[in-house]
């Protein structure tokens, strides 16, 4: 090619990729769960942002976790709320941004194994090893309560990769689905959030009598919220301070039922340092 | 010497003789008709004869070479897309032009398809489609004509004005025709063929209809 | 039975038939492959479900879904820009095929799946509607410049001979290769902006904003009525493409696509380059200071996890599910396509039958699978049956429209004799070329079965997107094209040494 033309292409594509002159603040969330009316529900969120932080605030919905993080790492949004990995993930990728907020429920997050009555399997406190041989299936790909946590804990008690612990193993896509999926008795068994375990039991939405929990696994980091670190830059000195204030400062139970989170704690980078031995450990991380 | 000439030419399908050792001339000015049985060779000494002089030539062939999806106008037109540049035959092909339609016009009244004008030749019978490729022969202004049973499918009346058409705009014409009456018509000599081998090259004049019956004799 | 000596010599049992050989070959290697293969029924309790699933099919409900009529005017938009760009690289493309290169090309291009497309050009683009337009025009441009020239080469040669000598090669090319073209052109265009519609549907799987984003949704949470909705409204849109596309309303169309589809989102060239030089860069390289030996062997090691671990099942599997799929396809074509015949069905029931192919063919393959996946449990089962019926409803559809024109002498028999002793062994070849036009297809949809969990070539790139692998993802893509290619080339050979012929825009 020419150098004319050359300089001609680069002068469009950049012409192209100058920044929106009207500065949105954007986010995203993690479709972890039931993701119908995804833009009636954040868009609550956004709103409320955009009272506090005295710019536009908008949410985009994504499809998946990886998607999310592509949208953090592309500048798409400035903001997220991830999924302990998804967040490790997404702050390995952005250099700078930091985890600002996570839910009260979140320093101490738990995975639910569940299994269908046909299997015989009852609540215990020690890890279920009788699971062996059975039908599991993860949540999503990348999700830290349905699949990172709960890898984990296979891992470590049978020695062995969970394709060769189980008959079979599938990813349901997300928490919801997977519950619905061992109900059925589609799989036999799940590793399901216990947040939106608990509040489709109260929604309703669960039969006990045909699914159960197994086993609780113990506490470990979950979601966040990040934000990336040039924002101060692009919208103005304090800015994240700004976000993260706004973010602690919601209280309105109606705003936080989406999450399901009753309030929101400040968090940083650190906090997440289990998340990233555990996602090395078993490969998930570089 | 003739306009146009073979000399001992012998053609081979898979080994089976086609035209045997055939010679001969045409001058300028002729009315040649080819007839004899199917099969005896008469369409391959046409193409023989029309690759001598195909750049001043034009041609009927037996499937006629027209384009189905086209009018019967730009069918006919294409006889003269070399005398344009491509633009202007591209936008006379989008949008016919009144001044080439004007041009074609007056031949496809001679052959009477001056009603089809804008019809695409798949809506044509066999008959209207020879004469639409008759037509885009004439208008292409050559002083030579080839034609392959260019009038078997035209009706005994039309026949004889497209013969007449063919006639009067050609200097030289060279026809394969299976019609005995037409040949000798419109023809000066007729040449006749017989499993390859040319067994009669006679003056239409001294002719009738009659003494061409052996041609077609097993 | 004593084979019969017929009058001039013959046994009347010995003369080869290709065409039933073949068929039993692939027959044999399906039941092979299927014992091989992961195929059983597992589920303990679908009544719920399915009960959930008929209330939702008997209750439609139009106000569910947030945004609907946004997402059926961006489902038709990305589908009317992505084909038309398609056609418009397409096109120049067919006239160079001529040059290998350009045939690579499109090989390769159109042998990856429009999912696929897609997730890489989310991580280039990000979630802009570029994404979702070139995810389908990338694709679409090499099955057009494939099409397109073995059209042309069809073209009838006859008028060459009489056109005057010095008439240039543009003059020639539009006034004898493109009139007869162009009908075909036409015809074909409107099949593929059918399957444009199929594939923007489907690309809402991935995150863009068209109906497939809100129907997986409903489906994976069991909104039965929302999804049956959706699925009525793209039959609608589907079912009635000829009469709302028109060539003249094209440019029109184009213009108001471009004014209807949300232009958000910023294109960063940063972006780009960096996944072009970095991020599909193998895990080792990319981490390598300096390119030494210990970076060699450790990239040998990548290639080595990566082959046996992930590509080599993948393709196996991949193989399996396709053959499995591709012989269920032939077997339904042939149970389908007289429904809608008129050889066998009176108009009534050839309006139905026409209803049922139309449902079967427009369901992504993806919800029929989801359907069967809730009945049967996890294996390869849902998804080989889901794309037998979705390829058998197009297969049969395209076969039955063909019997259409089948004369039938005045006294030939009636239904199954009719059906086994005159229209079936008739339309045998034509059945055959359809059904090995199909088979690269097939192959090519089992991708989005992977996303499904079903451990095809496409599952273990789905795995490496969701992990952010894009090193991997591009590793296994590029494996899944070769192996596409691949079928796409023993296809031809088999057609071309069957002689199975068929007008090239059908498929």
């Amino acid at each position: 090619m020419n150098f004319v033309k050359t300089l001609a292409t680069a002068a469009l594509i950049a012409s192209l990729s100058a920044p929106a002159f009207a500065e949105t603040f954007t986010f995203t969330a993690i479709p972890d769960q039931d993701d119908s009316a995804l833009k009636a529900r954040f868009g609550k969120i956004a709103n409320y942002l955009t009272k506090e932080l005295g710019v536009e605030v908008k949410y985009i919905p994504v499809k998946s976790y990886s998607a999310a993080v592509t949208a953090f790492r592309n500048n798409q949004v400035q903001l997220a709320w991830f999924g302990g990995l998804s967040g490790v993930r997404a702050r390995n990728l952005v250099k700078g941004s930091q985890a600002i907020a996570q839910g009260a429920e979140d320093k101490a997050f738990k995975t639910y194994f569940i299994a269908h009555t046909s299997t015989g399997l009852k609540k215990s406190s020690s890890f279920p090893k009788s699971m062996a041989g059975k039908t599991f299936t993860f949540g999503s790909k990348g999700s830290t309560s349905g699949r990172l946590m709960p890898e984990f804990h296979i891992r470590k008690n049978f020695k062995k990769k969970p394709k060769n612990v189980f008959s079979r193993v599938g990813f349901s896509g997300d928490h919801s689905r997977t519950i619905a999926l061992v109900q059925s008795g589609a799989f036999q068994i799940g590793a399901v959030n216990f947040a939106v375990w608990d509040k489709e039991l109260k929604t309703g939405k669960i039969d006990t009598s045909k699914v159960s929990i197994i086993w609780t696994t113990p506490d470990y980091p979950d979601y966040n919220w990040s934000i990336r670190g040039d924002a101060d830059k692009r919208y103005g000195g304090g800015f994240i301070g700004k976000v993260k204030k706004a973010l602690l400062n919601m209280n309105d139970p109606n705003l936080l039922k989406q999450f399901p989170r009753n309030s929101f704690i400040a968090a940083s980078n650190d906090d997440y340092a289990p998340i990233v031995s555990v996602g090395k450990e078993i490969g998930l991380l570089e | 010497m003739p306009l146009l000439e073979l000399k001992n030419a012998t053609v081979q399908y898979n080994g089976t003789a086609v035209l045997n050792n055939l010679s001969l001339g045409i001058e300028q000015g002729e009315k040649i008709a080819l007839v004899g049985q199917s099969g005896a060779g008469k369409s391959t000494l046409l193409n023989l004869l029309y690759q001598q002089c195909k750049e001043d030539a034009a041609l009927v062939p037996q499937d006629l070479g027209l384009v189905r999806s086209l009018s019967v106008f730009h069918n006919v037109y294409m006889g003269r897309l070399n005398k344009h540049p491509s633009w202007y035959n591209v936008v006379n092909l989008i949008k016919p032009l009144k001044k080439e339609v004007d041009q074609v016009l007056p031949i496809l009244i001679q052959v009477g398809l001056e009603e089809k004008v804008f019809e695409p030749i798949r809506e044509l019978s066999g008959g209207q489609q020879q004469r639409t490729a008759v037509a885009r022969a004439i208008f292409k202004d050559s002083s030579i004509f080839f034609g392959d049973e260019p009038v078997s499918a035209v009706d005994e009346h039309q026949s004889h004005t497209v013969m007449q058409a063919i006639s009067a705009s050609h200097q030289t014409v060279v026809l394969s025709m299976h019609d005995v009456e037409l040949a000798l018509k419109y023809s000066s000599r007729v040449i006749g063929l017989k499993d390859g081998d040319l067994v009669m090259n006679e003056p239409s004049g001294s002719l009738k209809a009659s003494d061409l019956d052996g041609l077609y004799k097993q | 039975m004593t084979a019969s000596i017929s009058s001039n010599g013959f046994k009347a049992g010995s003369k080869p038939r290709p065409l039933l050989r073949i068929s039993l070959g692939f027959l044999v290697i399906a039941l092979v492959l299927g014992l091989l293969g992961d195929f059983e029924i597992t589920t303990l309790d679908p009544w719920i479900e399915i009960e959930r699933m008929v209330a939702g099919i008997i209750t439609p409900d139009f106000s569910a879904t947030e945004d609907l009529w946004s997402a059926v005017v961006n489902t038709v938009a990305f589908a009317i820009l992505g084909v038309a760009l398609g056609n418009a690289m397409g096109f120049p493309l067919a006239l160079a095929f001529q040059f290998r290169a350009v045939r690579i090309l499109c090989a390769f291009i159109r042998s990856v799946h429009e999912l696929f497309w897609a997730l890489i050009f989310l991580q280039v683009f990000g979630l802009t509607p570029l994404t979702g337009v070139l995810a389908i025009a990338i694709p679409y441009a090499g099955i057009f410049a494939k099409v397109y020239s073995e059209i042309l080469e069809e073209s009838d040669p006859a008028p060459l001979q009489t056109l005057p000598k010095g008439t240039s090669s543009i003059s020639t090319f539009m006034f004898v290769r493109m009139p007869d073209a162009w009908a075909h052109f036409k015809t074909y265009a409107l099949y593929r902006l059918e399957c444009g519609l199929r594939s923007s549907a489907v690309l809402g799987f991935v995150g863009l904003p068209t109906i497939g984003f809100h129907l997986e949704s409903a489906f994976s949470q069991g909104r039965y009525s929302e999804v049956t909705a959706l699925l009525i409204i793209f039959y609608v849109i589907i079912a009635t493409i000829r009469k709302w596309v028109h060539a003249r309303l094209i440019p029109l169309y184009i213009i108001l696509a471009l004014l209807v589809i949300p232009w958000t989102g910023e294109l960063a060239t940063s972006n780009l380059v960096r996944f072009f030089t970095y991020d599909i860069l193998p895990h080792p390289l990319r981490v390598a200071e300096t390119f030494d030996m210990g970076t060699l062997s450790a990239l040998g090691a990548w290639l080595s996890i990566m082959w046996n671990e992930q590509a080599l099942p993948g393709i196996i599997a991949t193989i399996i599910l396709t053959q499995v799929a591709l012989v269920g396809s032939g077997a339904l074509t042939l149970l389908f396509f007289p429904l809608i015949s008129p050889k066998f069905f009176n108009t009534f029931g050839r309006t139905t039958g026409h209803i049922f192919l139309v449902v079967l063919r427009s369901t992504p393959e993806y919800v029929l699978a989801l359907i069967f996946l809730l009945l049967w449990g996890p294996s390869m089962l849902p998804a080989a049956v889901a794309l037998a019926l979705h390829n058998g409803a197009i297969i049969g559809h395209l076969i039955g429209r063909y019997t259409e024109d089948m004369d039938l002498r005045p006294d030939s028999p009636k239904g199954l004799n009719l059906y086994a002793y005159d229209v079936l062994p008739r339309l045998y070849p034509q059945f055959l070329a359809f059904l090995f036009y199909r088979w690269e297809v097939i192959m090519r949809e089992t991708a989005i079965l992977g996303i499904l969990g079903i451990a095809t070539l496409g599952f273990y790139i789905d795995s490496a997107f969701a992990d952010l692998r894009f090193d991997r993802a591009m590793f296994l893509i590029i494996v899944t094209a070769i192996l596409n290619i691949g079928i796409d080339t023993l296809s031809r050979y088999i057609r071309g040494r069957l002689r199975l012929r068929t007008t090239a825009d059908v498929v």
